[in-house]
């Protein structure tokens, strides 16, 4: 099985923080009241993230809602396609 | 039928719909095989579409799911989630649990999988 390998053809020097940053801001506008909020670039291409984000806004959701929330906040990253590839995970504070 | 008809009966009569990029036999990205792998576990009977081979079946599915992101995977007509989601619940028994609930007891008995190919207007 060969998918169809990405290339990456300029191997120039890139800074994590350029791509997090941006969608770190998003989530403290959506949560607050966060007491955990990280945005890792899986990749180091500037596309591929996880999200973690623990809000007393999640507890008593199902997860699917949860997750609802996470994408309302990063709706425009993820249509204009900064955003390729999302993991999320969520907690409660309880 | 239109797209969205397509994807909309298939959620509703599918016990376990799970829309992905590629197919069982060939998975074409690293989440819907993650949810795939999670759905197997589970012993759950798979039905899946690949959203790949027109753009419209990605933009229709969201846009009728509200979920931004494949794969999707749905139980008895309801969204359960994406990769993650059902991945966690896989881990925690929760899945098993749902499938149980939603499609009772013996649901994994048949341990079939099919495919159904959604056709571009």
């Amino acid at each position: 099985m060969t998918g169809q390998k990405r290339k990456r053809n300029n191997r120039r020097s890139y800074d994590p923080a350029v791509a997090t940053e941006p969608l770190e801001a998003l989530l403290q506008q959506a949560f607050p009241d966060a007491t955990e909020l990280a945005v890792v670039d899986r990749t180091g291409g500037g596309d591929h993230f996880q999200v973690t984000v623990a809000s007393r806004r999640f507890e008593g959701l199902s997860l699917v809602d949860q997750h609802r929330l996470v994408y309302d906040a990063l709706a425009a990253p993820l249509s204009d396609g900064t955003i390729h590839e999302l993991r999320i995970k969520t907690k409660g504070t309880a | 039928m239109t797209v969205r008809d397509q994807i909309s009966e298939i959620i509703e009569s599918q016990p376990v719909a799970l829309f992905m990029k590629g197919t069982p036999s060939f998975v074409a990205c690293g989440n819907s095989q993650r949810a795939l792998s999670a759905l197997r576990t589970a012993g759950a009977p798979v039905t899946a579409v690949d959203i790949l081979p027109d753009p419209s079946f990605r933009q229709e599915l969201s846009a009728l799911s509200g979920w931004p992101t494949v794969p999707q995977v749905f139980v008895k007509g309801e969204l359960v989630g994406g990769a993650d989601i059902v991945e966690e619940l896989a881990v925690t028994g929760e899945l098993e649990r749902k499938l149980t609930e939603a499609l009772g007891e013996g649901f994994g008995d048949a341990r079939e999988e099919r495919v159904i190919a959604l056709a571009a207007a």
